[in-house]
């Protein structure tokens, strides 16, 4: 069905299409790198990058042993005032403790040499969507968040498995609540309407039959780890898509996964964050059958996506709305900085609606043309501004400092001479990909009114311009 | 009279010639752009500082509790020994109910929109729903926003629709604002409509940044101009978009295009707005959370007569299915102690009577609590609606607690009701063209 891109047509272009989707972006030097690879090794060296977490120590947590002395602590309390400034103390650790966890995950996918490991871990931190706003505890969002990595690329049904029994998602879901004499269906009609089969692929029956197979389910709070209670589990007879026995949760995923349509509204949502909105029906019903096929194994999958023809086809290479964070990755990468400051990062994904580990609710980020309200795309450009120059007053940037942008490096003294010079130049490293006519000749009308060659602050104000445009949105 | 041609010709150059962008805009505003001009010029045309009068247009505030707001514990069936027996843990105490009827009551923190319905501008819905009601979040505020039936996938929402229908002719002053960082489904429509921000402050270019400002300013505008609908090398698929369908339509040309309409509209709203809440201070206290910081500036901007017709807000964390009755209890001060800020805040500028607010949640929740002292998603639920305008009093009866559906509150009134009402008797609008049929009208307007 994926007909593999002729090795031929790969260029700067199409490698760099493959560095922004599989990845978060890179430098010109990154993308030619990829472009004398070839295309297979290329998409290789996404696929099988040597996982390099070593690098990246756990963030400073509050650790749930922690978090039970502060519960000793507060039933140890004899009044509601010391019970409350226990409560605050404990508020702001945790508050601390996220920060650390955000900046640990931005910063992993900002310097990672496996970027495809985190960007499809982002996909599925969307997919699962599970949010820190309820769960109000970051040691089990990084648990969450470790085990999306470890099956990012890894088989479909493995990972529903694990998260039926991951901390985060069972509080997130109430799951943990749930019990034989009073099944909670939360979790029972998310499993299937969110995360593998779609709206209008099951009954309500099938959710109360199936909440039955996920009753006894718990968090241990010594360890933070996942414990099963067995009084609390209904071992009796479920009807779960006109089949009967004594299900376990575990078989309610194998019979979900079996379903054709999980394959669907998997291979469906994977195409739309890698490929293109929109993708037509033959083309769900080839992924799903490459799902079903090799046993949904989703960096089997992507490989096979990342070196068809469909992918690079003109409708998907800057086609795609940028979303918040790769927006931020790609533009630090591209501008050679490290990530703004803290609270400026906070503010910002904040401001551009997509704060990681607090989805806005349990379907996640829409994605798309969702990213663009007037405000956010105004934010998007001064944010552009903000990074070049300092001096845009964007949420949290006050008395911050950004970092020196290395002009010299971008637009080297070779380009400054001459303006077609300078806007090939920069115009690849921005946009990774070709000006249209149009746009080209205003930015060339602008160079004409300064004299060559170019000065820092030319260049660093016709990258302000450039970014502040719908072109600069797209990947 | 102008003719609504002339009429809009006359404020097309009034924009032209007060708007930030100058005239630069004036020789390349391509065909396809047109309606949203209509709205947008009137926007410019007003004056910033004028104080709004009685006489001027009726407008509309959409209040959404996302989440599932627990209808059963806002308006609550206080006699009914059903009740307190589905509810052993989190029904509220009879004592305390702020009375209505004999039969029903409000939460005990409403205390301030018990007092709107003392003064004559409450209206209680009950039993406010539609036919074959879905308990996800996602669908069923879809089903809302989209003013759909249950089981059609409809893209636009109705008050996208309603821009799009009125929002031309001989009163375009319609284009809508929401309080928050994402349109709202219900405005997405066929061309960019209304405006979303949280901040007022940092919703503006900053040129300031550039070594040359006012060059930057300039290229920046030229950058984002729209082009010709059939100047852009690719159009998108354009097939349904089942699955996004919280974004704007894909029939609505290629991503560039919708980039740079919503740059455009950004330009122009900002400039707007800045220069109204600026200029305008509240005079009342409002608490200090996201709806009171949203229905606060929507005060501001009401007060510093931007023609805008519909305001939409939103209050989240409805979503209660464990240990329900202190968060719900926030939730609930939060919604009386900033709706009446409103209230006094609109009173004091003389705007009151032309204000209509609604408020609408997904679905109401389970009649029976369950064994995480939370509620889980329901189906059928009561709906506010106040204002100057308003009718009070309770409309519809209390759905039974004990005759059922699948555990539900029957509903009586399809929700498509509410909306009929508010176009038709409030903003004026033929609903049937909105909303796809005739809906029964209700009283209370």
């Amino acid at each position: 069905m994926f007909s593999p891109l002729p090795e031929k047509l790969w260029d700067r272009n199409l490698a760099a299409h493959l560095l922004d989707r599989a990845g978060f972006g890179g430098t010109p030097a990154d993308i030619d790198s990829l472009v004398l690879m070839g295309p297979g090794k290329a998409v290789d060296s996404f696929i099988h990058a040597d996982d390099d977490g070593d690098l990246f120590p756990k963030p400073q947590m509050l650790m749930p042993a922690e978090r039970l002395v502060y519960k000793q602590r507060e039933k140890a309390a004899t009044t509601e005032e010391q019970r409350r400034e226990i409560r605050k103390e404990l508020g702001n650790e945790e508050y601390t403790s996220m920060l650390n966890l955000r900046l640990w995950w931005l910063n992993r996918m900002r310097y990672t040499a496996a970027p495809l490991q985190e960007k499809a871990t982002l996909f599925w931190h969307g997919h699962f969507a599970t949010s820190n706003a309820k769960v109000n505890d970051s040691y089990m969002m990084w648990q969450q968040n470790e085990t999306l990595r470890r099956y990012a690329l890894g088989k479909f049904p493995d990972m529903l498995k694990a998260m039926s029994r991951d901390p985060a998602m069972i509080r997130w879901l109430d799951l943990g609540q749930s019990r034989k004499d009073h099944p909670n269906e939360n979790f029972a009609r998310e499993v299937m309407e969110l995360f593998s089969l779609g709206e209008g692929h099951y009954t309500e029956k099938d959710i109360q039959e199936s909440a039955k197979a996920f009753t006894g389910y718990r968090i241990d709070y010594q360890t933070g780890y996942f414990r099963f209670q067995e009084k609390d589990f209904d071992p009796g007879t479920k009807t779960f898509f006109d089949k009967s026995g004594p299900f376990t949760g575990d078989d309610i995923i194998d019979a979900i996964v079996a379903q054709p349509q999980c394959a669907r509204f998997i291979g469906k949502k994977l195409w739309v964050f890698f490929v293109s909105e929109n993708p037509p029906e033959e083309t769900i019903t080839g992924i799903a059958e490459l799902l079903l096929s090799n046993g949904y194994d989703i960096g089997a999958t992507l490989a096979t996506i990342f070196s068809s023809a469909d992918f690079y086809s003109p409708h998907a290479v800057h086609h795609q709305i940028k979303s918040p964070v790769q927006w931020i990755m790609q533009t630090t990468k591209m501008l050679e900085i490290p990530l703004p400051d803290a609270r400026v990062l906070e503010n910002s994904l904040a401001a551009l609606g997509q704060v990681v580990f607090a989805p806005p609710n349990v379907k996640g980020w829409d994605g798309g043309r969702a990213w663009i309200s007037a405000s956010s795309l105004l934010y998007r450009y001064n944010m552009a501004a903000y990074l070049l120059s300092g001096k845009a007053r964007i949420l949290g940037g006050g008395n911050t400092k950004t970092a020196i942008i290395p002009l010299e490096t971008i637009a080297p003294a070779s380009v400054r001479s001459g303006s077609d010079q300078l806007l090939d130049h920069l115009s690849f490293r921005l946009f990774n990909y070709p000006l249209q006519t149009k746009d080209r000749a205003t930015y060339l009308t602008y160079l004409e009114k300064h004299p060559v060659p170019y000065s820092n602050d030319t260049v660093r104000d016709l990258m302000q311009i450039m970014m502040s445009t719908p072109d600069y949105q797209l990947t | 009279m102008k003719s609504p041609k002339e009429q809009s010709l006359h404020t097309r150059r009034d924009f032209l010639r007060t708007s930030v962008l100058g005239g630069a805009l004036a020789y390349t505003v391509p065909l396809f752009l047109e309606k949203t001009f209509l709205c947008l010029d009137t926007m410019a045309a007003a004056s910033p500082g004028q104080i709004t009068t009685g006489k001027d247009g009726t407008i509309l505030v959409v209040l959404q509790l996302a989440g599932g707001n627990d209808g059963i514990n806002t308006l609550v069936p206080f006699g009914d020994d059903a009740y307190y027996k589905a509810r052993p843990k989190i029904a509220l105490p009879k004592a305390d109910i702020l009375r209505i009827s004999d039969y029903a009551g409000l939460h005990p923190k409403l205390t301030g929109i018990h007092d709107l319905y003392s003064q004559g501008h409450l209206g209680m819905i009950q039993g406010v729903g539609y036919p074959n009601p879905n308990r996800s979040h996602f669908r069923s505020t879809e089903i809302w926003q989209t003013a759909s039936d249950a089981d059609r996938n409809v893209a636009e929402g109705w008050l996208g629709r309603y821009f799009d229908n009125c929002c031309q002719g001989s009163d375009p002053s319609s284009v809508g604002v929401a309080i928050g960082g994402q349109t709202p489904q219900a405005f997405a429509s066929s061309t960019p409509k209304g405006v979303a921000f949280s901040n007022p402050e940092q919703f503006r270019y900053m040129s300031e940044a550039a070594s040359d400002p006012n060059s930057a300013d300039m290229f920046m505008r030229q950058m984002n101009q729209p082009t010709d609908a059939n100047h852009s090398s690719l159009s998108e698929n354009s097939g349904g978009s089942i699955g996004m369908l919280s974004g704007p339509s894909d029939n609505d040309g290629s991503t560039v295009e919708f980039l740079q309409r919503t740059a455009l509209g950004a330009e122009m709203s900002s400039d707007k707005i800045l220069a109204i809440t600026r200029k305008t201070k509240s005079t009342v206290d409002y608490p200090a959370s996201q709806l009171g910081n949203s229905l606060n500036l929507v005060a501001r901007l009401i007060a510093g007569g931007l023609p805008t017709r519909v305001y939409y807000v939103s209050q989240g964390g409805f979503d209660t299915h464990a240990n329900q009755l202190p968060s719900h209890e926030r939730l609930m001060n939060d919604l009386s102690t900033a709706t009446s800020s409103f209230v006094q805040d609109l009173k004091a500028q003389g705007n009151f009577n032309r204000v209509l607010m609604i408020s609408f949640s997904e679905f109401g929740r389970r009649v029976s609590e369950n064994a995480s002292g939370g509620t889980d998603h329901g189906a059928a639920a009561p709906l506010f609606v106040m204002g100057g305008g308003v009718k009070p009093g309770l409309y519809g009866n209390y759905p039974s607690l004990t005759d059922l559906h699948d555990g539900d509150l029957k509903f009586s009134t399809d929700f498509r009701s509410v909306y009929a009402t508010a176009l038709e008797k409030w903003l004026g609008a033929p609903s049937e063209m909105v909303l796809g049929k005739k809906y029964p009208l209700l009283p209370f307007i």
